[in-house]
């Protein structure tokens, strides 16, 4: 696993070298002591985990994250319990509280191996992160909508919605907004999984539940999660040509 | 601690006018109505005197309201018992004869005989009598008055003590939290750990720097003030260790006069401007922050400033804690004598400025320990 270790300061970086050195797995593979030096970083590389100090002068740890088009996994790191951090569910984070106990390090580690992580598997390891073709269902985005973050795989996304510059994302039972519009969204996205179903709505195809014929050849499909959604006329066509119905 | 003038607490004016105008109009016609009806009920009056007492009555509204006007002209409310009792005798008597002779004429004109068939008074004898019965009831008037209005400041100085007390309180709690800054502490601890390993002997300084303030924060804290030269150690104490952290990103300057030593300083004053100077100068800017401390002596006042590279925070509210924080403290030990303000003096520069009288240090026994 590729590790990047973003911190302003130098001998916390150092710190956390020295404790992964323990770790064979773990392989550090660059530092960054701002955003601006993280971001140019993960453009030429690619990460699997990124120790990830919250505060940063100019841009902090989460400011950086909801600059990426998708995020490696994150490890925080953070000196106090840092108010920041409870925008999360308890659950969907990882961080350490510094100075770092090597136990937890290494229980931080070994939740990062288990978990999916993107295109990591195989022996394309030491390329860049594509930057043109479809982002793996694995992959995750980081959403933040007011003082709520998720790290959000590609998968769990069941409908995009365009809302002006916006889109907003449905997964479980929550819906934020991000910056982006959906145009982009989709260019990105794997055809083989998302649908475009009209001008202003994308579905994930493995959340269909139940698909029903509507006026004039279209349909209504009903999701997962309760959302229904109605296919334009000349998608319905491209969608009846996908499913063979 | 030193107790601050409680504050005038808003008065409801136009509450205290009505309430004024109702306890005269009630307390006046109250006593008309019952004594003409005790009267009515043992000998029965003449309806001339009757009108006769009313208009008396009247008179003795009018009077008082005169009376309340010189009192709040005079600011009576404000006296002691001691000094009321003379004063208010005094001026009753006066009153009483102002009103008896105001009420002469009406004798003459509305009085048909004495007001209870058989009495025979002497025009001097009801002089007397109806200066006698004015004083009285000015009395019980006056009485009612400053009695009210003394009950009222009481329950009022209550209430301004409460407030006092749980303002002190969560200052106190307030200064307590902000003493010891756990970002700090456990970032330093990671950099001497880190230390340990690269270069021990810097590591060594650090623990013993840490040390010194640590329990400076724990034990000056708790005293008025301490000298600007101890206060100052710990500052470069504090300086010392995140220049450790934050290597070239901080770069620290000190021009202090040397007679400012001497001079007593709140305790953690100066270093929360630093602080505050450290959290925002290098937060704010990835290549840095230059800071200058300085303090200097001018016109019996001394004056501290801590200026970094920066610029101001636009809300101005995230610099709330610590600077609001510093200002209570100061206002609790020179009241209006001293001032807090922050700005930006210069383009580029954020600047902490501290004004209060120059007074020389105690030194304590805690001090010499620390």
């Amino acid at each position: 696993m590729k590790v990047l270790i973003v911190d302003d300061e130098r001998l916390a970086r150092k710190e956390l070298r020295r404790l992964l050195k323990a770790h064979p797995g773990a392989e550090v593979i660059g530092e960054a002591a701002n955003a601006d030096e993280a971001r140019a970083f993960l453009a030429q590389s690619r990460a699997d985990i990124v120790f990830l100090d919250v505060q940063m002068p100019g841009e902090n740890g989460f400011e950086l994250l909801e600059s990426l088009e998708t995020v490696p996994h994150v490890i925080f790191c953070t000196a106090y319990d840092e108010y920041a951090l409870r925008a999360f569910d308890v659950n969907a984070l990882d961080y350490l509280l510094k100075p770092v106990d090597p136990v937890r390090l290494a229980a931080a580690i070994q939740r990062a191996e288990s978990q999916p992580s993107g295109a990591s598997e195989g022996e394309e390891a030491a390329e860049p992160a594509p930057r043109t073709g479809p982002l793996h269902p694995d992959e995750r985005v980081f959403v933040r909508e007011g003082d709520r973050c998720w790290f959000v795989p590609v998968r769990s996304v069941r409908l995009l919605e365009s809302e002006g510059n916006y889109t907003r994302l449905h997964f479980e039972e929550h819906r934020p907004a991000v910056f982006r519009s959906l145009n982009a969204m989709e260019e990105r996205l794997s055809p083989d999984t998302f649908f475009r179903a009209n001008r202003a709505q994308v579905i994930n195809l493995d959340f269909i539940e139940k698909i029903e014929p509507w006026f004039s050849g279209s349909y209504v499909v009903t999701l997962r999660g309760g959302e229904r959604v109605e296919l334009s006329r000349r998608q319905s066509q491209t969608f009846r040509a996908r499913m063979s119905l | 601690m030193i107790a601050i003038e409680p504050m005038e607490t808003p008065r409801n004016t136009g509450l205290e006018v009505r309430r004024y105008v109702i306890a005269q109009l009630a307390g006046w016609g109250g006593f008309t109505v019952t004594y003409t009806m005790l009267m009515q009920l043992t000998q029965p009056m003449r309806f001339s005197s009757i009108c006769l007492f009313i208009a008396q009555n009247f008179i003795g509204l009018l009077l008082s309201h005169a009376y309340r006007t010189l009192i709040n002209r005079w600011g009576w409310k404000k006296l002691s018992w001691g000094a009321l009792i003379p004063r208010v005798t005094g001026t009753v008597l006066a009153i009483a004869l102002l009103w008896t002779i105001a009420d002469w004429p009406l004798y003459h004109y509305l009085s048909e005989g004495p007001p209870i068939e058989g009495m025979k008074l002497s025009k001097t004898a009801i002089f007397i009598f109806s200066t006698f019965n004015g004083f009285w009831l000015f009395m019980v008037w006056s009485l009612l008055y400053f009695g009210y209005h003394a009950f009222n400041r009481a329950r009022r100085a209550e209430v301004d003590r409460w407030q006092m007390e749980s303002t002190v309180k969560e200052a106190e709690l307030r200064a307590l939290k902000s003493q010891v800054n756990p970002h700090f502490i456990f970032n330093s601890l990671n950099t001497v750990r880190a230390l340990i390993h690269e270069d021990p002997a810097t590591a060594e300084t650090m623990v013993t720097r840490l040390a010194a303030l640590l329990r400076y924060a724990l034990q000056a804290g708790q005293l008025e003030t301490v000298s600007l030269e101890r206060e100052l150690a710990i500052v470069r104490d504090y300086l010392a260790v995140e220049k450790i952290r934050f290597e070239e990103r901080l770069r620290p300057t000190y021009e202090v006069e040397d007679r400012a030593l001497g001079l007593a300083v709140p305790p953690l004053l100066l270093q929360t401007l630093v602080e505050n100077a450290v959290k925002y100068g290098v937060g704010g800017d990835p290549t840095g922050v230059d800071i200058v401390v300085s303090a200097s002596v001018e016109e019996g006042l001394l004056k501290l400033s801590v200026a970094n590279t920066g610029r101001l925070s636009s809300g101005g509210a995230s610099t709330g804690l610590g600077l609001r924080n510093a200002t209570e403290r100061l206002r609790m030990l020179f009241g209006e004598r001293a001032v807090l303000r922050l700005g930006e003096k210069k383009p580029g520069w954020v600047v902490a400025e501290v004004e209060m009288p120059a007074k020389g240090a105690v030194r304590s026994g805690v001090e010499a320990v620390a």
